[in-house]
């Protein structure tokens, strides 16, 4: 059996030189060895395949009309083998890409791995950041039931108060006066073409800076001891990728059991008694616009788009901002307090809006 | 001079253990987890509850001396022989009864105190400003119980670790050789401490366990939903039934068939005209 396997290898290193390629991918040099802290990465990559393969599965059966999108989404709950756990999966697998997203940059930023000569990584990383972001917001409405309908309809609406080009961008993905056939045509061609497709070549640009510039290794620990602990990719590092993907995989398959997807009544134009809320991830912003400091025209520009415009902007000026090189966030109070309050907000006001449901009742 | 074990300090030494101990145990405790929720038994109650329980002793003592030896090689350049696991196990293990079980009652005092004086706050503050919007007012009450409360959480997980790492220092001192290699042998020691004897066997077992599992599941895992959506049925759309009349079938397949024979017959004597003509040319 070995020798069959070795003639395959032979003969494929012959043509595309398979033992360089391996030895470029595997043998890259990780200062300071391998860590659990480095797994957030490859993370995100499994999420992203996986997302794609339970996508492809979902589309052998979901119909992105108006007049079947929730119909066929009922029936791949409730007929299809196995339909129910698939789109469950896939819809944590979503929220999970989320919080992967936010551990990932968090580790770049507390590590101070932005910093020169990784720019560009952090910039590429950043728009990554909003490609997910809007997979979420684009997949959210496909189901065509009460809760994506009106999600989407606030968040539309919120995209509309942008100054200058508000009013293109809203108009362009409503593609009427109100949600409709075109906004789901366009949502479903955005969702499973555009941001797959932009998502796929803006990744690979990532790994190709993160390979140029190397990985940054430890923010402490004398040069002897970074030099000492110097590992390859393989196998540790690989190994501990694994054990980290086998963990994520294990914990989207617990919520698609524990909580699977259930649709809400099929989306009509009056929201009856449905209070619209966004998904989970939006929800601290959602509460945030609810403060009365958020109320009013140039509140809700405020609060829905120049705060976290400046949020964004602030991100991708971070590298050019702070150029100190000390890495350790020990030594960086400031980096540590911003990080630790934004978590904060975040949680708190998350909680804040789960709990605010009852006042809406 | 001053043993190795005095320059780190419980919490760091107690962290550094667990916290390792706990992502190194936690893949194998989430393969029985979801084993048993794709056999529909849930993991946090009942039987579920206690077939975890039972089997995460086994998987926290093999974290726990895994992660401590590799900790004590490492950071303290010591050596330390014997079931470390299980030593140290047992202790982190009644400590955290002990702190972590009065800790939960301190925690819940903690919020219950702290929702009712978050609450009198709140009525204080509406006496002076009766318009207090709902979603400041929840946010504000959230963050004055919240804080006490996490507070009080981390003092006693806190005081868990120093007590943990008081006792796996005292098991380093008494159990530990410190080790004469230097840092760069010392990490070539802990991986090759971590290579097994034969590597095919290891990776040949580990794809049969990952193939086994994976089959498991799937036979586990329920074809259609389990759940049974009570709130949002999936509407049963019954096909509207078309009432027979015998008589008026019978008419129409009657009048069918006449207009069948006169189509049959028109087309019989178009066919015999055109015959003749060719037979005429």
């Amino acid at each position: 059996m070995n020798a069959v396997f070795q003639k395959v290898y032979d003969f494929v290193d012959e043509r595309i030189d398979l033992k360089t390629l391996e030895a470029k991918m595997m043998n890259e040099p990780i200062k300071g060895g391998s860590r659990w802290a480095y797994v957030f990465g490859s993370c995100l990559l499994f999420i992203f395949i996986m997302q794609a393969i339970t996508g492809m599965l979902l589309m052998f059966y979901y119909i992105p009309s108006a007049d079947h999108a929730y119909a066929s989404t009922q029936y791949i709950i409730h007929e299809v083998d196995y339909g129910w756990f698939i789109l469950s999966y896939h819809f944590w697998g979503s929220s999970a890409m989320v919080v992967m997203v936010f551990a990932h940059m968090s580790q770049v930023f507390l590590w101070g791995a932005y910093k020169k000569p990784r720019e560009m990584i952090w910039l590429v990383g950043l728009v990554l950041f909003v490609i997910v972001m809007a997979f979420g917001f684009t997949g959210y409405l496909l189901p065509w039931d009460q809760r994506a309908y009106w999600a989407t309809t606030v968040g539309v609406e919120i995209m509309d108060k942008t100054p200058l080009v508000g009013d293109f961008l809203a108009r362009f993905l409503k593609g009427g006066p109100t949600p409709g056939q075109m906004t789901l045509s366009r949502f479903f061609v955005i969702h499973v073409m555009i941001l797959p497709a932009a998502l796929m070549g803006l990744a690979g640009l990532h790994l190709f800076f993160f390979r140029s510039a190397g990985p940054a290794g430890p923010f402490r620990g004398t040069p002897e001891e970074l030099k000492a602990k110097t590992d390859f990719f393989f196998p540790r590092q690989v190994w501990k990728d694994i054990v980290a993907i086998a963990a994520v995989f294990m914990a989207i398959c617990a919520l698609a059991f524990i909580e699977p997807v259930q649709l809400l009544e099929q989306a009509t134009p009056d929201p009856g008694d449905y209070h619209p809320e966004p998904e989970w991830y939006f929800l601290f912003l959602f509460q945030m616009l609810r403060w009365k400091i958020f109320s009013g025209e140039f509140g809700e520009v405020l609060g829905a788009v120049a705060i976290p415009g400046m949020f964004l902007l602030l991100l991708a000026a971070l590298p050019f901002i702070d150029r100190n090189p000390e890495r350790n966030i020990f030594k960086r109070p400031i980096a540590l307090l911003s990080w630790t309050v934004v978590m904060i907000g975040i949680l708190v006001l998350t909680v804040s809006a789960i709990l605010n449901r009852e006042f809406l009742e | 001079m001053a043993h190795p074990v005095e320059n780190i300090s419980s919490i760091k030494l107690a962290w550094a253990v667990s916290w390792s101990a706990f992502w190194t145990g936690f893949p194998f405790k989430l393969i029985v987890a979801l084993l048993l929720l794709a056999g529909q038994v849930h993991p946090w109650e009942g039987a579920g509850l206690v077939t975890l329980l039972v089997v995460s002793v086994p998987i926290d003592i093999w974290a726990v001396g895994l992660t401590a030896r590799t900790v004590f090689l490492e950071r303290l350049g010591m050596e330390v022989r014997g079931p470390v696991g299980v030593s140290l196990w047992w202790e982190g293990a009644v400590l955290g009864a002990l702190v972590l079980g009065s800790g939960y009652y301190a925690v819940g005092t903690t919020v219950a105190v702290g929702q009712k004086i978050a609450a009198a706050i709140i009525a204080r503050i509406k006496n002076f400003y009766p318009k207090l919007p709902i979603a400041e007012q929840i946010t504000l009450e959230l963050l004055l119980w919240t804080i006490p409360a996490a507070i009080v959480l981390l003092v006693f997980v806190l005081v868990w670790l120093h007590l943990f790492g008081w006792r796996v220092k005292r098991f380093v001192m008494t159990s530990g050789q410190p080790s004469s290699a230097s840092l760069l042998e010392r990490v070539r020691q802990w991986d090759y401490a971590r290579v097994p004897a034969d590597p095919t066997l290891v990776l040949v077992s580990f794809a049969g366990v990952i193939v086994t599992l994976t089959v498991v599941f799937w036979v586990l895992l329920p074809v259609t939903t389990p759940t049974p959506h009570p709130d949002y049925p999936l509407p049963q759309v019954e096909k509207a039934s078309k009432p027979v009349k015998p008589e008026e079938l019978i008419k129409k397949t009657e009048a069918n068939l006449e207009k069948a024979e006169a189509v049959l017959a028109a087309l019989e004597k178009e066919k015999s005209k055109e015959t003749k003509k060719r037979k005429g040319k």
